[in-house]
C-alpha cells in the first residue's frame, strides 16, 4: 500500500471508531421499550418518541430552538453576507484587517461570549428572552456566513462583473444579476452553517436561556442530569437526522456552485 | 475624422512603469491592431481604454469628449475578454440581451435586436443554449454579439482569438472582418499573433516595452520599417550589419566583402544595418540584371511550401540570408552552389538601437 492510502485508511478508521461507532451502539437505544439506557434492549418500541412529541419539555424546547435558530440564521445572513460584500470590495490592508475582525469570533471561547452576553443583556434588560439568544448566536454563525459566502466571492471569475460593467450595468444591477445568482449557493451553506450552529449551541445558551427560552441542547442536557432515560436518545437521534438533512443539502449546493464556477 | 483620440498616456503600476507616452489617433470605423510581445503594455492600454486601469498621465478624447476618467459603464464601448466572460447561469439569448435589459429597451425591440445579431454571428441555433454547452468558437461569437448589440462606439477585443486552434482562428477573423465593415463600427484588437493582425487591420500599432514604436498599415510596417525591432516582429527579414558609403557616383553599403548597391534617394545616410526581405534577395539573377551584387552562397537548407520555397544561404562574410526562391523545377539541394543578388531595392537601411 501506498502511504497515501494508509494515512487514508487510518483516518478514515479513526473517524468511524469515534464518530460512526458511539452513535452506532447509542442511537438503536431510541426504541428501547425499557426505561433503562442499558443492552440488551427488552424490546422494540416507539414509546420514547410519544414522550418526546408529547409530554414538556420537549416539544416547547424544539420549538424555541427553532425560532432561535431561524432568527440568528436570518440575522447572520445579512450581516456576514453584507460583511464578505464589503471586504471584497475594500482594498487589500482593509480586507485583511476586516477579514481578521468579522472571523474573530470563531476564536473567542464559547465561555468567554457567553459570560459577556450575559451581562451585556442583563443590563439591557433583554436577559431571558428569545431576542438575546438570536443575538447572541448570530455572533457565532455570521463568520461561518462570511467565510462561505468570500469563498464563493472569491471563486468568482473578476471578469463577469468587468462585463456587466462594460455593458452599461450599475454596480447594483450586476450585484442582483451576476454576482448574486452565481454566489448564492454560498450564502445559503453558510445560512445552513448558522442554522445548524445554534440549533445544537450549547454553552451561550447556558449563561442566556431561562425556563420561557429552554433550548433543545439545554433541556438534553439537563435531562442527562436528571433522569437518563431513552427520550434523550430519541431527541439526541431526532438531531442527528436534521443535521444529516442539511449536510446533504449542502452537498447538492456545492456541487450546485461546482458546475456553475 | 479622429473618432478616438489618444494622447500621452503613462502608466505606474507602484514603482514601475507599464506605459510610456503612448500616443494614437483612431478614425471612425477603423479597425486597429496592438501587436507586441507579451509584456509590452497591449492589455494595459486596451484596460484604460474601457476604464478599468485609471492612467497616470494623458488623457484620452472621445469625438472631442474627455473620457478619461469616466467610468467603465458609462462609456459605451464593447468589450470582448480573452477568456469570453460570458454569464454562465444565462442563456446564451440572455447573455446576448444583458446590454438591452441594462438599457431599459422593451421587450419585443430586444428579441428583434438580439435575434439579428444571433443571425450575424450564426448563432440563431443556439439562442437557448447556456454557454457550458457550447464550443470554444462559438463562446467567442456569443462574447462578440453581446458585445455589438448596444451599437457601442468602439468595440475592444483582447486577443480574442488566442484559445482557439488556427483553422478556426482563420475562419473567424473573416467573419470578424466581415463584421467590422457590415457593422462600420471602431474596432481596436490586441494580439500577439502577426498574422492576425496583418489580416485584418487598418492600422497595426506595435507596441514594445510599453511604447508604440511604430503604428500604420500592414504595407508601411513591412516595407517601412522604423526600427529593427518593428522589421523583426513583422514578417522575415536579413538583417545586414555595416556602413554606408556615399564617396563614388553610385552610393553604396559596405557589409564584409560585399558592395551592395543603395537604390535611389530617401535613405538616411548614416544607417548601420540594411534590412533586405526574403523577397528581394534574388536568387541566381539573370545576367541582364544590373544594379546589384552577385555573391557566390551555398544552400544551408530549404523549407518547401509548395507555391515557394524559403532558403537559407550562406555566403561569405555575411550571416545566413534567407531568400525566397519559386520552386516550379524542383528545389536547390543542400550544400549546393548558387548565386545571390543582393540590391537595395526594397531594402530599408536602419541605426543600431533604435
Ligand atoms: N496590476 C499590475 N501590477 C503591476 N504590474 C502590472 C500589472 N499589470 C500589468 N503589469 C505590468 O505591466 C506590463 C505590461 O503588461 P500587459 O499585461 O499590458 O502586457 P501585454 O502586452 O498584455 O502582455 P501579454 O501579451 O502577455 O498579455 C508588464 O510588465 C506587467 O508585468
Ligand atoms: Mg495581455
Amino acid at each position: 500500500m501506498s502511504p497515501s492510502r494508509i494515512v487514508f485508511a487510518v483516518s478514515v478508521g479513526f473517524g468511524f471508531a469515534f464518530l460512526i461507532l458511539p452513535l452506532a451502539i447509542v442511537l438503536p437505544l431510541a426504541f428501547n421499550d425499557s426505561t433503562f439506557l442499558n443492552y440488551p434492549m427488552s424490546g422494540v418500541s416507539l414509546r420514547w418518541f410519544d414522550v418526546v412529541l408529547n409530554q414538556p419539555p420537549w416539544l416547547f424546547a424544539m420549538a424555541n430552538s427553532f425560532k432561535v435558530a431561524v432568527g440568528a440564521m436570518a440575522l447572520s445572513v445579512v450581516t456576514g453576507g453584507l460583511a464578505a460584500m464589503g471586504v471584497m470590495a475594500s482594498g487589500r490592508v482593509a480586507a485583511l484587517v476586516l477579514s481578521a475582525l468579522f472571523v474573530s469570533p470563531l476564536v473567542v471561547p464559547s465561555v468567554v461570549l457567553g459570560v459577556a452576553m450575559f451581562f451585556i443583556f442583563a443590563r439591557f434588560g433583554l436577559s431571558g428572552g428569545h431576542l438575546s439568544l438570536i443575538l447572541a448566536h448570530s455572533v457565532l454563525g455570521a463568520p461561518l456566513v462570511f467565510l462561505s459566502a468570500m469563498t464563493s466571492l472569491k471563486g468568482l471569475n473578476p471578469e463577469l462583473d468587468r462585463a456587466g460593467a462594460s455593458m452599461g450595468a450599475s454596480r447594483l444591477f450586476r450585484f442582483r444579476t451576476i454576482i448574486l445568482p452565481l454566489t448564492a449557493p454560498g450564502f445559503l451553506i453558510g445560512a445552513m452553517f448558522a442554522f445548524i450552529t445554534s440549533f445544537d449551541e450549547v454553552v451561550v445558551a447556558l449563561f442566556l436561556s431561562s425556563p420561557q427560552s429552554l433550548t433543545l441542547p439545554i433541556a438534553l442536557f439537563s435531562g442527562l442530569r436528571d433522569q437518563l432515560e431513552p427520550t434523550l436518545v430519541v431527541v439526541a437521534l431526532m438531531l442527528s437526522m436534521i443535521s444529516a438533512l442539511f449536510l446533504l443539502v449542502v452537498a447538492r449546493l456545492q456541487k450546485a456552485t461546482e458546475q456553475k464556477a | 475624422m479622429a473618432q478616438l483620440e489618444i494622447s500621452s498616456i503613462d502608466k505606474f503600476y507602484g514603482a514601475t512603469q507599464a506605459l510610456f507616452d503612448v500616443s494614437l489617433t483612431v478614425r471612425k470605423g477603423e479597425f486597429v491592431t496592438l501587436l507586441g510581445p507579451s509584456g509590452s503594455g497591449k492589455t494595459t492600454l486596451l484596460k484604460i481604454l474601457a476604464g478599468f486601469e485609471s492612467v497616470s498621465a494623458g488623457r484620452i478624447t472621445l469625438n472631442g469628449r474627455d473620457v478619461t476618467a469616466l467610468a467603465p459603464e458609462r462609456r459605451n464601448f464593447g468589450l470582448v475578454f480573452q477568456g469570453y466572460a460570458l454569464f454562465p447561469h444565462m442563456t446564451v439569448f440572455d447573455n446576448v440581451a444583458y446590454p438591452l435589459r441594462v438599457r431599459r429597451i422593451p421587450r419585443d425591440e430586444i428579441a428583434q435586436r438580439v435575434a439579428e445579431m444571433l443571425d450575424l454571428v450564426q448563432l440563431s441555433r443556439f439562442a437557448q443554449r447556456k454557454p457550458a454547452a457550447l464550443s470554444g468558437g462559438q463562446q467567442q461569437r456569443v462574447a462578440l454579439a453581446r458585445a455589438l448589440v448596444f451599437r457601442p462606439d468602439l468595440l475592444l477585443l483582447d486577443e480574442p482569438m488566442s484559445a482557439l486552434d488556427k483553422k478556426l482562428r482563420g475562419d473567424l477573423q473573416e467573419q470578424l472582418r466581415d463584421i467590422h465593415r457590415s457593422l462600420g463600427t471602431t474596432f481596436i484588437n490586441v494580439t500577439h499573433d502577426q498574422e492576425e493582425a496583418m489580416h485584418m487591420s487598418d492600422t497595426i500599432a506595435i507596441m514594445n516595452h510599453g511604447r508604440i514604436e511604430q503604428a500604420g498599415s500592414a504595407f508601411a510596417l513591412y516595407r517601412h520599417p522604423g526600427s529593427r525591432f518593428v522589421a523583426e516582429f513583422v514578417g522575415k527579414s536579413n538583417f545586414l550589419g555595416g556602413r554606408a558609403d556615399h564617396s563614388g557616383n553610385q552610393p553604396v553599403f559596405v557589409t564584409g566583402s560585399a558592395r551592395i548597391p543603395l537604390a535611389g534617394p530617401g535613405l538616411p545616410p548614416d544607417g548601420t544595418i540594411l534590412m533586405i526581405r526574403p523577397e528581394d534577395v534574388v536568387l541566381n539573377p539573370p545576367d541582364a540584371q544590373t544594379n546589384l551584387v552577385r555573391l557566390p552562397a551555398k544552400v544551408l537548407s530549404s523549407t518547401y511550401s509548395g507555391d515557394r520555397a524559403l532558403y537559407t544561404l550562406a555566403a561569405e562574410g555575411l550571416p545566413p540570408l534567407l531568400a525566397y526562391g519559386h520552386a516550379r523545377e524542383g528545389l536547390h539541394d543542400n550544400g549546393g552552389a548558387v548565386t545571390v543578388g543582393l540590391s537595395g531595392d526594397g531594402a530599408v537601411l536602419l541605426s543600431e538601437g533604435v
